[in-house]
């Protein structure tokens, strides 16, 4: 049967077949999905495993998957490509210990950066890990690889890695549903050998390295002519003695390229490399054999096309390698569309297969589009806090860019947007505190504030946080807490319970957590009473040690879907005299404003998305917003 | 056989239930499928588009000239569509323009509609206006503007029609089902009046 999955889709489908019995990770685009839809599936759709949660962050929830593998059950990890950078420290001893059950790494990259963050190759940390890498080219393949990791990882007792990136995860296919394993549940599985799983003598250290290694050519044996139940081969060569030139392939170019064969009718000997760690050196060598000319396409680092350079030059026989080392050519960054990968066989192949659209076009299209920034929601509390910080800071007589603020991943990272333009810095989960402390110690005087959201402070804000106070570091840390991991998906974290009841968790309160690492100072506000929140702010930034506010309301997106409700508000057409000062200092999407050509004179509208967050309200000179009571 | 569709518009116009229905239907045909989207956070206002490719595809984004049909619920939208446009293809333009927040107080910044009529005409674009707004405030339901357009499609097209209700069926919340079965025959009827 043929369903319509996206890549994460046809990849949860996989883990369900595998019978995976404990799932954890950490949100992140693009590879959220695949937790999300086990989540929803749980229980339906006949999938009982014994445990799915969102961890705290990935280095936590690697920790649980491997432990559960160890214990003999097969576990699964998911994670962004950044979050992969927070468990590596875990994973590199895992992968030197190996594991019982199967365990399976999922790591999402994102050429193109369409989510923002750096746009990291995480295939190097295959290589890094000595640990097996497969690489997703197709939805289809998410299904098939997925239970294939599981099988191989079984196979030799180590960790895999599987990879997918944007373009196959979010894109979704005509995918084929497989068979379910028929798979007992798990015996537990005890094994104590602290040769294997501690770290305490050299002698067991080279051991599992040795062992580590050894896994990796297994992983080759069993891939390399590996069928999967859909017909995909892992590595696949299709060779024609008469063709001097080649393709080397491996990831999410494979659609564009075939695209490319079949629009253009191309004649090429080609090789996929599905697993890219360990390459298959023999196999390559029998194409480099064949051909007087390769093109490597791959997106991001020349991670295949180094290695095939180091095959060939052990080779006696020379062959024309091109790729991202040759000067301006294929470009080291950004994902592949068609147009790169056609240029590239263009250039490769030295003919040109079909021109190209007048750029002019293309030029004048840019110079007159419609830019749409991305801003807070309808009702956001963010917009309250970061509207009442900016008020704070002016009451202060501080000028905007004399005072520094830190902002963090999340949605809380908008404030750096109009109308706002708050934030400063955004580098890794947690970072924003760490980094306020270096701009106090560089001998900043001014004030320096750090603004952070719920999930991100209990990722990895809170050893920050404690270092500042025993350091005795003056800044501001506004936390930000919704109750929810929300830019990622709305998933839950240790502090969800707030807002949302559930009795098989139990809540972690952002304040006591303040409390018990010695925060002196705490307060907290509601982001939608401008007044309390911008005096208690003043407060905080004058206090001479590290003081926190807790802004608290829950996402408003999330309480909409809950049914909470507020008074909405409206604007009285008499008094607006259409200043757009509201508009200026919030910025709410549920605003329309009416030029005076519409009704001979200009004026504000809020319409029914209004949440009624009153936030507008409080720098309307006119006092013309008011709150609709009654629903009058 | 191969069918190209680039949607594009602003969040809360349905790009993307408009696309996932096509794709759907594409699956119901026995078809190869690509179904992309591009939602970016979820708010109204944004810049959403999505693209669909059914038949012998392999890409899951759609190369420069090639798309068949090209949906443009809000105009401004559409001129990220032009280099997708296949020559002699068909555009549907939908007269409607959502200004962002900072444009509101400043409607004359936003782009001409000559210019932009004139840029789809020298991509060689079959251009077909559609006000479905106005359909939609006939029939009182305001949000059915991507159905309206699914009808079009349909029937310039010649889809399977009983194919296509069936997945509003099962696609569209029950209560609004009949207004959209309804909006579904005018914009069919439309299209059959353009002919
Ligand atoms: S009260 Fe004002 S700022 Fe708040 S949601 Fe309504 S229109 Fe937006
Ligand atoms: S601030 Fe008040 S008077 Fe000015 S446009 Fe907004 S509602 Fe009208």
């Amino acid at each position: 049967m043929k369903r319509l999955l996206t890549g994460n889709e046809a990849i949860a489908e996989g883990v369900i077949e595998s019978g995976v019995e404990v799932i954890t990770g950490y949100p992140g685009t693009p590879s959220s999905e695949v937790i999300l839809n086990l989540k929803s599936m749980q229980n339906k759709a006949d999938f009982r495993p014994q445990h799915i949660e969102w961890s705290i962050n990935e280095k936590v929830a690697l920790e649980i998957a491997a432990g559960a593998a160890w214990a003999g059950k097969r576990a699964l990890v998911t994670m962004k490509m950044s979050g992969l950078n927070v468990a590596a420290d875990s994973l590199v001893s895992i992968a030197y210990s190996g594991c019982r059950g199967g365990l399976v790494i999922f790591v999402a990259d994102d050429p193109g950066a369409h989510a923002g963050m750096a746009e990291q190759d995480s295939r190097h940390y295959a290589r890094l890990m000595i640990i097996p890498m497969l690489d997703l080219a197709s939805q289809q393949e998410g299904l098939d690889y997925m239970k294939l990791a599981f099988e191989l990882s079984e196979k030799i007792g180590g960790p895999i890695f599987l990879r997918s990136t944007t373009d196959i995860s979010h894109v979704a296919s005509d995918v084929e549903i497989g068979n379910r394993l028929n798979l007992e549940k798990r015996e537990i599985f005890l094994e104590k050998d602290i040769t294997r799983y501690t770290k305490a003598a050299s002698s067991w250290c080279i051991a599992q390295h040795k062992d580590a290694i050894n896994r990796l050519k297994q992983a080759l044996d069993y891939t390399d002519n590996y069928l999967s139940e859909h017909g995909i081969r892992v590595n696949e060569m299709s060779l024609d003695e008469k063709i001097k030139e080649g393709v080397i392939y491996s990831g999410a170019v494979e659609g564009n390229f075939k695209e490319a064969i079949k629009r253009y009718n191309l004649k090429l000997s080609w090789l996929k490399i599905g697993l890219i760690h360990p390459l298959p050196e023999e196999r390559i060598k029998r194409f480099l054999e064949k051909v007087e000319r390769v093109l490597i396409l791959e997106e991001l680092d020349p991670f295949i096309e180094t290695e095939v350079r180091r095959i060939a030059s052990q080779m006696n026989k020379s062959v024309d390698i091109w790729g991202k080392f040759n000067k301006d050519f294929l470009p080291w960054v950004g994902g592949y569309s068609f147009r790169e990968i056609k240029k590239g066989l263009e250039t490769f192949l030295g003919k040109v297969f079909e021109s190209e659209q007048d750029s002019r076009i293309r030029l004048k299209a840019k110079e007159i589009e419609v830019k749409r920034t991305t801003s807070f929601c309808v009702g956001c509390p963010h917009r309250g806090a970061y509207f009442a910080l900016n008020k704070a800071i002016k009451k202060l007589k501080y000028k905007k860019d004399e005072i520094i603020i830190t902002g963090d991943i999340g949605c809380t990272i908008l404030g750096m947007n109009k109308p706002f333009e708050s934030c400063w810095t955004e580098i890794a989960m947690g970072a924003s505190i760490g980094l306020a402390q270096g701009f106090k110690w560089a001998g900043i005087e001014k004030p320096v504030i750090a603004t952070i959201g719920d999930s991100t402070f209990f990722h990895a804000g809170i050893p920050p946080l404690i270092n500042a106070i025993y350091q005795k570091v003056p800044l501001t840390v506004i936390i930000l807490d919704n109750g929810w991991t929300a830019m990622t998906g709305f998933e839950e974290n240790p502090g969800t319970l707030a807002f949302d009841n559930k009795e098989d968790t139990k809540r972690v309160d952002i304040r006591e957590i303040c409390q018990g690492c010695g925060v002196e100072d705490l307060k907290v506000i509601d982001p939608y009473k401008p007044e309390e929140a911008i005096n208690t702010i003043i407060k905080a930034i004058k206090y001479p040690g590290v003081s926190v506010v807790l802004s608290r309301q829950e996402c408003a997106l999330q309480a909409k879907r809950r049914k909470v409700n507020f008074a909405k508000y409206r604007v009285d057409i008499k008094k607006c005299t259409g200043c757009r000062v509201c508009l200026n200092s919030v910025g709410c999407p549920a605003m329309v404003f009416h030029p005076a050509e519409e009704k001979g004179r200009p004026y504000m509208e809020i319409t029914m998305d209004c949440f009624g967050c009153g936030i507008c309200k409080f720098d309307c000179p006119t006092g013309a917003i008011e709150e609709i009571k009654d629903g009058k | 056989m191969e069918n190209n569709f680039y949607i594009t518009g602003v969040g809360g116009q349905g790009v993307v239930r408009l696309g996932q229905i096509l794709a759907l239907y594409g699956l119901e045909k026995g078809k190869k499928v690509r179904f992309y989207k591009q939602v970016g956070m979820a708010q109204r206002g944004g810049p959403v588009h999505c693209e669909v490719r059914i038949g012998e595809v392999f890409g899951s984004r759609i190369p420069p000239l090639s798309a068949d049909i090209v949906v443009v619920m809000e105009l401004a939208e559409g001129l990220k569509a032009l280099e997708f446009v296949k020559p002699g293809g068909m555009v549907i333009l939908n007269r409607k323009k959502i200004y962002p927040l900072d444009l509101m107080a400043y409607p004359d910044q936003y782009p001409p509609e000559e210019e932009i009529i004139q840029l789809f005409k020298e991509v060689g674009a079959k251009i077909f206006w559609i006000e479905a707004d106005r359909i939609t405030q006939e029939i009182n339901l305001p949000l059915a503007e991507n159905i309206i357009i699914l009808g079009v499609i349909a029937n310039f097209l010649s889809l399977d029609k009983s194919i296509l209700l069936n997945l509003l069926e099962k696609n569209v919340l029950g209560s609004f089902l009949t207004k959209n079965l309804e909006a579904f025959e005018r914009g069919f009827q439309w299209a059959e009046e353009m002919k």
